[in-house]
């Protein structure tokens, strides 16, 4: 379609549309809420374009944060201040905690049940691949820079290895690759 | 008394998340577990399946834990503390990111951000998939699931979660 590619966006007009879009993106995000963030404020109410999502999202991801609520807030500030940033994070997470809580309050049901236990265990070790596969996924940028992957492991032996605090090892880090950086190594 | 410390460490958290939870799953699990001892090691897998059985971000878990250590109040305690310094700090570097958008200072420090976050991200993973003595079983599983999401992109990451239950119930 050619309004497609057209693509005129308009900020939501009203708190109500705001909330019911984050409500939207959090009552549909099974298996990661980015891909339903991108089709509800970039697809269908068509609140921003693909380019300035992907940059918003790019900033949240280097911040500290949940990424996609730290994308509710700076979205919900940019277009209704903070009662916007208040709006848009609480109908993210509305949804995805009454039913978290729900399956909380359900599995401690089952959860002397031996089969049951070794089902949701085998489901946290594949979430824990994601975690894995995210960083190859990441770290495919960095692959020909060496600076890049002494930093990626030492990062991953102090935690991974080490069991070292990040209280220790993210100045640390930080102050190596800072360096490294300013020195363009990375 | 306990609201407060889980208001302290999970604000800590949320300040020293760059790069999202993923980034300090293993420091979560060092205090949950051998810090603080507000779950056992294997339990803290198990919450964490359950935050991504349901839908929404991952954070999800902060309120998981929160509710083990105190209830409903815990649960809302945690995930406000998970979620609004990180937000407070977001709410204000969006205005000057906007400002800096051509600076070299900024080149710098997204290329010094980048190894950091894949070494972190790497090692919660590692640290997800190792509750408690090493378990080929559960690295198996890990692995797999890693591999099927690296080869299909388009591949709803639910279906992968379904396979690990299932190896984990006729594996473990």
């Amino acid at each position: 379609m050619y309004s497609d590619v057209k693509m005129d966006v308009a900020p939501p007009r009203t708190l109500t549309e705001l909330f019911l879009g984050f409500l939207s993106i959090g009552a549909r995000s099974f298996g990661g809420v980015m891909p339903w963030a991108h089709r509800v404020m970039v697809e269908e109410r068509r609140w921003m374009t693909p380019a300035d999502f992907a940059e918003t999202i790019g900033l949240c991801q280097f911040l500290p944060g949940p990424n996609v609520g730290n994308a509710s807030i700076v979205l919900g500030k940019r277009w209704f201040g903070l009662r916007g940033a208040l709006v848009a994070f609480l109908g993210l997470f509305a949804l995805p905690f009454v039913w978290v809580m729900a399956l909380g309050a359900l599995y401690a049901d089952v959860s002397s049940h031996p089969g049951a236990r070794a089902a949701v265990i085998g489901v946290g070790a594949a979430g824990a691949g994601f975690f894995v596969a995210t960083a190859i996924k990441l770290g495919r940028a960095l692959v020909r820079k060496p600076g890049a992957l002494a930093v990626v492991a030492g990062c991953f032996l102090a935690v991974a290895v080490g069991r070292w605090s990040l209280l220790v090892v993210l100045p640390v880090a930080a102050a190596v690759s800072l360096l490294l950086s300013s020195k363009k190594l990375l | 008394m306990r609201l407060l410390e889980l208001a302290l460490y999970f604000g800590f958290l949320s300040v020293i998340s760059v790069g999202g939870l993923a980034s300090v799953m293993g420091e979560l699990q060092r205090i949950a577990v051998q810090t603080q001892h507000w779950v056992a090691p294997e339990e803290f897998v198990q919450l964490y399946a359950l935050g991504q059985a349901a839908p929404g971000p991952n954070v999800l878990i902060a309120s998981l834990i929160g509710w083990k250590v105190d209830g409903l109040a815990g649960a809302l305690v945690a995930l406000f503390a998970m979620c609004a310094p990180a937000g407070g700090i977001a709410w204000w570097v969006s205005g000057l990111w906007e400002r800096f958008k051509d600076s070299p200072l900024r080149a710098t420090l997204q290329r010094a951000m980048a190894p950091m976050v894949v070494g972190f991200i790497a090692a919660g993973g590692v640290v997800l998939a190792t509750p408690g003595a090493p378990d080929w079983r559960l690295w198996l599983i890990a692995a797999l699931s890693a591999a099927g999401m690296l080869a299909f992109a388009k591949l709803n990451p639910l279906w992968l979660l379904a396979g690990g239950g299932l190896l984990g119930a006729a594996l473990l």
